[in-house]
């Protein structure tokens, strides 16, 4: 196991105006804990992903960054100060894992709702109707809208202000893939000037978008690290082929797929040059497993 | 952590609460005013002078059935991470809490406003004059009474709302509050006829009662709102992670 430090610039504290410093937290509900003395700093602009199974605490860490839950034990500040000031409050963007969109306004009435909360300008609504493309859904009401639009509108808020650091509670669940994708993209842009914290269960996504991963498990941070350093024991290739060949006899085989086992997905050119100089034609390749899983193992 | 350096976010949410909650809960708006003024109506119509003395028993009853889209909104948000939204943008639970108390008084200054000035409306109308037993009833009971009552079924069904599972149906808050926050005043009518029953109900008997009745919705009322820092936690308010 290894645990949460200071992952970025050392020099770079908490205090500067910016950033999570999270130290020795211990939170939950109605004192049953949850997170057992969780430690970490984030200073450096950048989408930092969330793993974690189920029950792990991801939703539990979230909410105590964001000053819902009040640690039993150890502090949370934001920018250099404790969470529980308005100040810090107001550096944070909270996005829960529900919609939160309230009952009885439109889309562009939660909309301004959610602005007047804030502290927005009237005319930001506009603006993340038009960046988000949700204006054709402004007249409707909540109840009126598929699980994906209500998400859409749902994470329209976080952009209706801009803030330092963003709290994303697994912000594409219920998304088809191209309002997913798109929703990333956004994210992405964002995390080029902000602190992002992203929990996910989709592990291609969290490779996907991720720069850093921090996987919880039991409550407890047990990898925080750079993605690129995260790697599982096993990197297997599976191949599709049009028709079947003797060159690709000392493969395995699982469903429509030939797979091979690599040290790495720096070797799947190699592998796939080799195939085709042999005559084999290839419909498909794709990675079978993705290291991250064996986070979750 | 520093509690005492909290600083409370300032931008007020009744009126939007107020908007919402006739939005959401318009049916129990309607229907309290509707049977409040029906009920007015036939009374100061066809009752006469005893519109003075019954009329007003059933007002705090039409009150909290009618105030009922505060706790609705409050429900729906909890459920719907809402709440969780707003502890997170700086409100807090108390404040949250007051603002269903707040929009619950709206509402019945509404549903009581209309039903009361109607009804009263008809019965001057008839040719009736105003009795001490009507200022007595309207002005001592029940416009108080169903501000009381009102706040009690609101707290009563705060409480319930974030002691217990989130629930459809008559099970939920909004299912059984109404039945219980008209308790106190339905309690008021049972002892008026028990008086009445034994003998003629003098003016200071009548006071008597009424005074009683509203001090202990009162009093159930503030022990309620005092106990809510204690009770009213706000992993209570959370929405199911």
């Amino acid at each position: 196991m290894r645990s949460a430090t200071n992952l970025t610039d050392s020099s770079d504290s908490a205090g500067n105006g910016v950033g999570i410093d999270c130290r020795s937290v211990t939170a939950g509900y109605l004192g049953s804990r949850v997170l057992h003395q969780i430690s970490f700093r984030i200073t450096e602009p950048s989408i930092y992903v969330v793993l974690g199974p189920n029950g792990a605490g991801k939703t539990t860490l979230f909410r105590t960054l964001a000053g819902i839950l009040r640690p039993y034990e150890g502090e949370v500040y934001i920018g250099g100060e404790p969470i529980d000031r308005q100040s810090s409050r107001d550096r944070l963007h909270y996005l829960t894992h529900m919609d939160g969109l309230p009952d009885g306004l439109t889309v562009r009435e939660a909309l301004e709702f959610f602005a007047r909360a804030e502290g927005a300008q009237p005319r930001d609504v506009d603006r993340v109707l038009d960046q988000l493309e949700i204006r054709d859904l402004s007249t409707k009401f909540p109840s009126q809208l598929s699980a994906g639009q209500r998400k859409r509108v749902s994470i329209a808020r976080v952009f209706l202000r801009e803030r330092s650091i963003y709290l994303l509670d697994e912000p594409t669940a219920n998304l088809d893939p191209k309002v997913a994708r798109e929703t990333r993209e956004l994210i992405l842009k964002l995390s080029r000037e902000k602190i992002v914290l992203y929990s996910s269960h989709n592990l291609f996504e969290a490779r996907e978008i991720g720069r850093y991963v921090l996987v919880i498990k039991s409550g407890q941070i047990f990898r925080f690290d750079r993605i690129e350093n995260v790697r599982g024991s096993r990197y297997v290739l599976g191949i599709r082929v049009l028709q079947p060949s003797p060159a690709l006899a000392s493969y395995d085989h699982e469903g429509e797929y030939y797979l091979r086992e690599l040290s790495g997905p720096e070797e799947v050119p190699a592998i796939l040059r080799e195939l085709m100089a042999q005559g084999v034609q290839i419909r498909e390749a794709r990675e079978m497993e993705n290291p991250l899983e064996d986070l979750f193992t | 952590m520093n509690s005492s350096a909290t600083e409370a976010v300032s931008r007020s949410l009744l009126s939007v609460t107020v908007r919402r909650a006739w939005v959401t809960g318009r049916f129990f708006m309607v229907y309290g005013t509707a049977i409040s003024v029906l009920l007015g109506v036939l009374l100061a119509h066809f009752s006469g002078p005893s519109f003075a003395s019954s009329y007003p028993l059933f007002v705090p009853i039409f009150g909290v059935v009618g105030s009922m889209g505060g706790l609705t909104v409050f429900t729906s948000d909890r459920t719907k991470g809402v709440l969780e939204y707003l502890i997170a943008y700086g409100y807090s639970p108390g404040r949250l809490f007051a603002n269903v108390l707040l929009t619950t008084l709206v509402l019945v200054s509404f549903v009581v406003g209309i039903g009361v000035s109607v009804s009263l409306g008809v019965y001057f109308a008839e040719g009736h004059t105003a009795t001490s037993a009507l200022v007595i009833g309207m002005g001592v009971y029940a416009v108080p009474m169903a501000f009381g009552c009102a706040a009690f079924a609101s707290t009563a069904g705060v409480y319930w709302t974030t002691l217990s599972s989130p629930r459809q149906g008559i099970n939920s808050p909004i299912g059984l509050i109404p039945f219980i926050g008209i308790l106190p005043a339905l309690a008021t009518i049972f002892a008026i006829t028990a008086i009445t029953l034994t003998g003629p109900l003098s003016t200071t008997t009548l006071l008597l009662t009424l005074g009683t009745a509203i001090g202990l919705v009162a009093i159930v009322v503030i022990v309620l709102l005092a106990s809510m820092g204690r009770l009213l936690r706000r992993e209570r308010l959370l929405s199911p992670a």
